[in-house]
């Protein structure tokens, strides 16, 4: 279902406030989602600004030398081991909507001397970047958050080469819907 | 999470948008407790979970799911 609840900008504002209002404090939640050996290869500063809701990597397909775009990068915890496992011959780009998730992002790889990411600045709604020119998609809890879902979809599609690979992980909903008490509460639109 | 889609939504719109080979390879239930681990989530919020929502259905409110695709080559 997709609900309609708030104006489309509202959720946009609710999510760039949370995110930005954001510093720290979930260690718990990575090494929830990530083996030691994964948060061996990312730095502290990653660590305790993981966000994710799952460890997708541990699914994907990655293979040296691929261009892989990280929709929604956050503090880079995915993007560094992503980088990693892409190797020198690849390059992960890093997309955000937030400047200082970008900065964190950065400095992340940089603290592990990972030459092979790049920051992008941008809505998923609108990536900037042109056609068919990624070979992987991932992202980590980040296409619920946006308003327009199958954009954001049609957008990861625009953007890979034929037959290049999603894996993103996501939160889902049963059928039976949480109260309205819940769903009206701007936190449940960030979080 | 209010955002959320259901699974059969989630994979529907990648199917619309293109997409092959789609598969959930992954699912896990986050819980209210999960939940209160991200300070996205406001301590209101979580009180309003736990005081809205049935023992089972804390145990269940989302479920994270990993998704494979590839693009139509």
């Amino acid at each position: 279902m997709t609900r309609d609840l708030l104006h489309a900008e509202d959720v946009r504002e609710v999510v760039r406030k949370a995110y930005g209002a954001l510093d720290g404090g979930t260690t718990a939640v990575a090494c929830m989602l990530y083996s030691s050996e994964e948060l061996a290869l990312v730095p502290d500063s990653a660590v305790d600004r993981a966000l994710g809701v799952a460890n997708h990597l541990r699914h994907a397909e990655i293979e040296p030398g691929e261009t892989i775009l990280d929709l929604g990068c956050g503090a880079g915890i995915d993007t560094v081991l992503a980088a990693h496992r892409t190797g020198s011959e690849g390059r992960v780009l890093a997309l955000d909507f937030l400047p200082q998730m970008l900065e964190r992002t950065a400095a992340a790889a940089a603290e592990v001397g990972l030459t092979n990411v790049e920051t992008l600045e941008g809505e998923i709604e609108a990536i900037p970047l042109p056609d068919a020119c990624v070979d992987h998609v991932v992202s980590n809890g980040v296409i619920n958050l946006a308003p327009r879902k199958a954009r954001v979809l049609a957008e990861c599609a625009r953007v890979l080469r034929p037959g290049g690979k999603l894996t993103v992980s996501d939160l889902t909903v049963d059928d039976d819907e949480l109260p309205p008490e819940i769903l009206t509460n701007p936190a449940t639109w960030a979080g | 999470m209010a955002g959320a889609l259901t699974e059969r939504d989630f994979v529907a719109k990648l199917e619309q948008a293109g997409f092959e080979e789609i598969e959930v390879v992954s699912r896990d239930p986050r819980s209210v407790d999960d939940s209160a681990m991200y300070p996205l989530f406001t301590p209101e919020v979580i009180e309003l979970m736990r005081r809205l929502l049935t023992p089972e259905r804390q145990e269940r409110v989302t479920t994270a799911v990993v998704v494979r695709a590839r693009k139509s080559a």
